[in-house]
């Protein structure tokens, strides 16, 4: 995966999905982690999605990670990863929400109160 | 007195005779000249005839032969009417005027081709231009699919994509017929991709199902790509327009003793024998392309074909009907255009469809214990009945002589007895080195490995992995680390370390009994023994490769 030449692409996007760019479902998003479900993935599975499964076989991936693995934009990947949940091949966890940064006002407040819960 | 009278009746008689004489002579001069006149008329009479029938031949000529003769130039079943009168067919007015239609035939031919060029250069410059641009387009288009998922945009983007893709199928076809390169430089690329490439050009690309029965990692040399997927794509556009909506086109990819060919059936009409006559002659590509008779509108696909089988040495055949009842195309490339490609560290296109062949290397892997990384004693454990049998499926002989090939661990096994001729293999010998790493030289980091492929298989799923080929090995038994639990080479080597030493121990307490044994152990570092002595099935084949490899 690491040689990932110039030049255009022989191949579009469009064909990994048929042309489709609507996702069956829409809760997907660019930093969803999909994890492979584990269950076996029947033979007559389009060439696109067994190749999103098979990155997925090394272990989580979220869906910008797979579409830049498989060279694919995202649009598609969330496709054919909608495609492959209908199917329960894998599994999708929604983001991890960035940590946000605590209010440092509340900290000091907090360390204030701590301090005078120990020297009375 | 009388003298005078007899000088005049004298006189008179002379005068008489002359007169008599030169009365005859007139007479007959007349009479000469009345035949004159009269053989003068004739002739005249015969060259008015004669005239008459030359201009009468010459309007005939301009009115019916050049005409026919212009048309024929065009259209070769015209036929050219003879003389009015069939007599003039030998004489030299006769072949003077076959000798003006000769001239003008040529000189038609030489404007013909003339203007053809002329037109051809024109729509060379104009589709190059729109080539260009339309890959501009693509790129930009490319550029903004990246940048923006939303389901919405993305969808008329692909929709667009897609419009933009077949445009530049009909410019770039327009071009090479005209006689202009396919306007696009391309890297070595996996056959495969040049194949779903040309299938993403066309309209209905979703009826097409690719078989793809090569092994994997084949691939085409960096100038055959763009004509492949271009003949492809034409193939398919046939295929696609003259089958019905509802049924497929099967594209099957397969190794064949020159090369590969990808063969396209179509379920639909067919062709006539005439029609199957004319397609052949386009493809082969054997005559001047001439834009006018292409037709109008010009259907171009073929024309375009045989002017790229021509140009890069292609092979395409029409000339057998498909079994699905309508027509068999088959493009044949040479093993000179051919190369390979390490599909792992150079993955195919995701959406082109894997090799059959993989998927039987990875049952293989699942089912049995031979994932990669067993190279060096492959040949030994050829024991396990299982092995041979599952290998079958991709029992092919360029399959098995690829060290590079990720099933190549497994195949080795097999590959011994048969004879390895395909052309454009890098040379089977390449793999065998290994052997002898596995048996005598690497023995002081390896000294785990060797042996454990002895006994791996009988008590765990997975084996331990040479290092080098560890990432290869990973990605080709993919699915097997879930499978079973791998076991990494220190653990091996410190399992086999144990039973080395107690095998050491019970050979030096049986040490006088066993003549053979003892005789290798003495030279060679620990690993080996414990390989050659643990082995109870007894290989006798592997002592006496370890004894030639040191």
């Amino acid at each position: 995966m690491t040689g990932r030449r110039g030049g255009r692409p022989l191949v579009p996007a469009y064909l990994s999905t048929g042309g489709v760019a609507r996702p069956s479902r829409t809760h997907l998003e660019r930093l969803s982690v999909l994890t492979g479900s584990g269950e076996r993935a029947p033979a007559e599975l389009p060439a696109a999605q067994a190749a999103l499964l098979e990155e997925l076989e090394h272990g989580s991936l979220t869906v910008v990670e797979a579409a830049a693995l498989l060279r694919l934009p995202v649009s598609a990947v969330l496709v054919l990863a909608a495609d492959l949940i209908d199917r329960d091949l894998v599994l999708a966890r929604a983001p991890i929400p960035p940590a946000r940064r605590f209010d440092p006002d509340l900290l000091k407040r907090v360390a204030d109160g701590l301090r005078d819960l120990k020297h009375p | 007195m009388i003298a005078l009278p007899d000088l005049v009746v004298g006189g008179l008689a002379v005068g008489t005779l002359s007169a008599f004489a030169l009365g005859g002579g007139l007479l007959r001069s007349r009479r000469h000249l009345a035949a004159q006149r009269a053989k003068t008329a004739a002739l005249r009479a015969q060259l008015d005839g004669t005239s008459r029938v030359f201009t009468a031949e010459v309007e005939h000529l301009a009115a019916r032969r050049v005409p026919a003769a212009a048309r024929q130039a065009a259209h070769p079943h015209v036929a050219v009417p003879g003389p009015l009168n069939p007599q003039l067919a030998g004489s030299p007015l006769g072949s003077a005027l076959e000798q003006v239609l000769k001239g003008l035939h040529a000189e038609l031919a030489a404007q013909r081709t003339r203007i053809d060029a002329a037109a051809q250069a024109g729509m060379r410059g104009a589709t190059r231009e729109i080539q260009a641009a339309l890959y501009r387009m693509q790129d930009a288009l490319r550029g903004l699919q990246q940048r923006y998922d939303d389901p919405e945009l993305a969808q008329t983007l692909f929709e667009l994509d897609h419009e933009n893709e077949q445009s530049l199928r009909r410019a770039q076809i327009a071009a090479v017929v005209c006689g202009a390169w396919v306007g696009l430089a391309r890297e070595e690329s996996h056959l495969v991709d040049a194949v779903t490439g040309g299938q993403a050009r066309l309209a209905g690309y979703q009826r097409v199902k690719v078989h793809n029965h090569l092994p994997a990692g084949t691939a085409l040399v960096s100038h055959a790509v763009e004509p492949v997927a271009i003949i492809v794509a034409e193939l398919l556009d046939n295929a696609l327009r003259h089958s019905a909506p509802d049924t497929e086109v099967v594209v099957n990819l397969e190794a064949v003793h020159h090369g590969v060919c990808v063969t396209v059936d179509d379920a639909g009409l067919g062709m006539t024998q005439d029609e199957r006559a004319r397609a052949q002659r386009m493809v082969a590509g054997s005559e001047p392309i001439l834009l006018t008779e292409l037709g109008d509108p010009p259907r171009m696909g073929l024309a375009a074909v045989g002017q790229l089988t021509r140009q890069f040495d292609l092979g395409v055949d029409l000339s057998s009907p498909s079994p699905y009842g309508g027509v068999r195309a088959v493009l044949r490339v040479d093993s000179h255009l051919l190369t390979r490609i390490d599909p792992e560290e150079l993955p195919p296109a995701a959406s082109a469809p894997r090799s059959t062949r993989r998927a039987a290397v990875r049952d293989t892997a699942n089912g049995s214990a031979a994932p990669g990384g067993t190279g060096p004693k492959a040949g030994a454990p050829a024991a396990e009945g299982s092995r041979p049998a599952t290998a079958v499926p991709w029992d092919e002989p360029r399959l098995a002589a690829t060290p590079q090939d990720e099933a190549r661990p497994a195949a080795t096994p097999q590959d011994e007895p048969r004879p390895t001729t395909a052309p454009w293999d890098e040379p089977y010998p390449a793999a065998t080195p290994d052997h002898g790493h596995g048996y005598g030289t690497d023995q002081d980091d390896q000294s785990a490995a060797p042996p454990s492929d002895h006994h791996g298989p009988r008590d765990s799923g997975g084996l331990p992995q040479r290092r080098r080929r560890s990432r290869a090995a990973g990605q080709a038994g993919a699915p097997a680390p879930e499978a079973a639990p791998r076991r990494r080479p220190e653990e091996a080597a410190a399992a086999l370390g144990a039973l080395q030493s107690g095998t050491a121990a019970a050979r030096s307490a049986a040490g006088p009994n066993t003549g053979a044994v003892p005789a290798v152990s003495d030279g060679a570092p620990a690993a080996n023994t414990a390989g050659t002595a643990a082995d109870d099935t007894g290989h006798d084949r592997n002592d006496d490769e370890g004894g030639t490899a040191r």
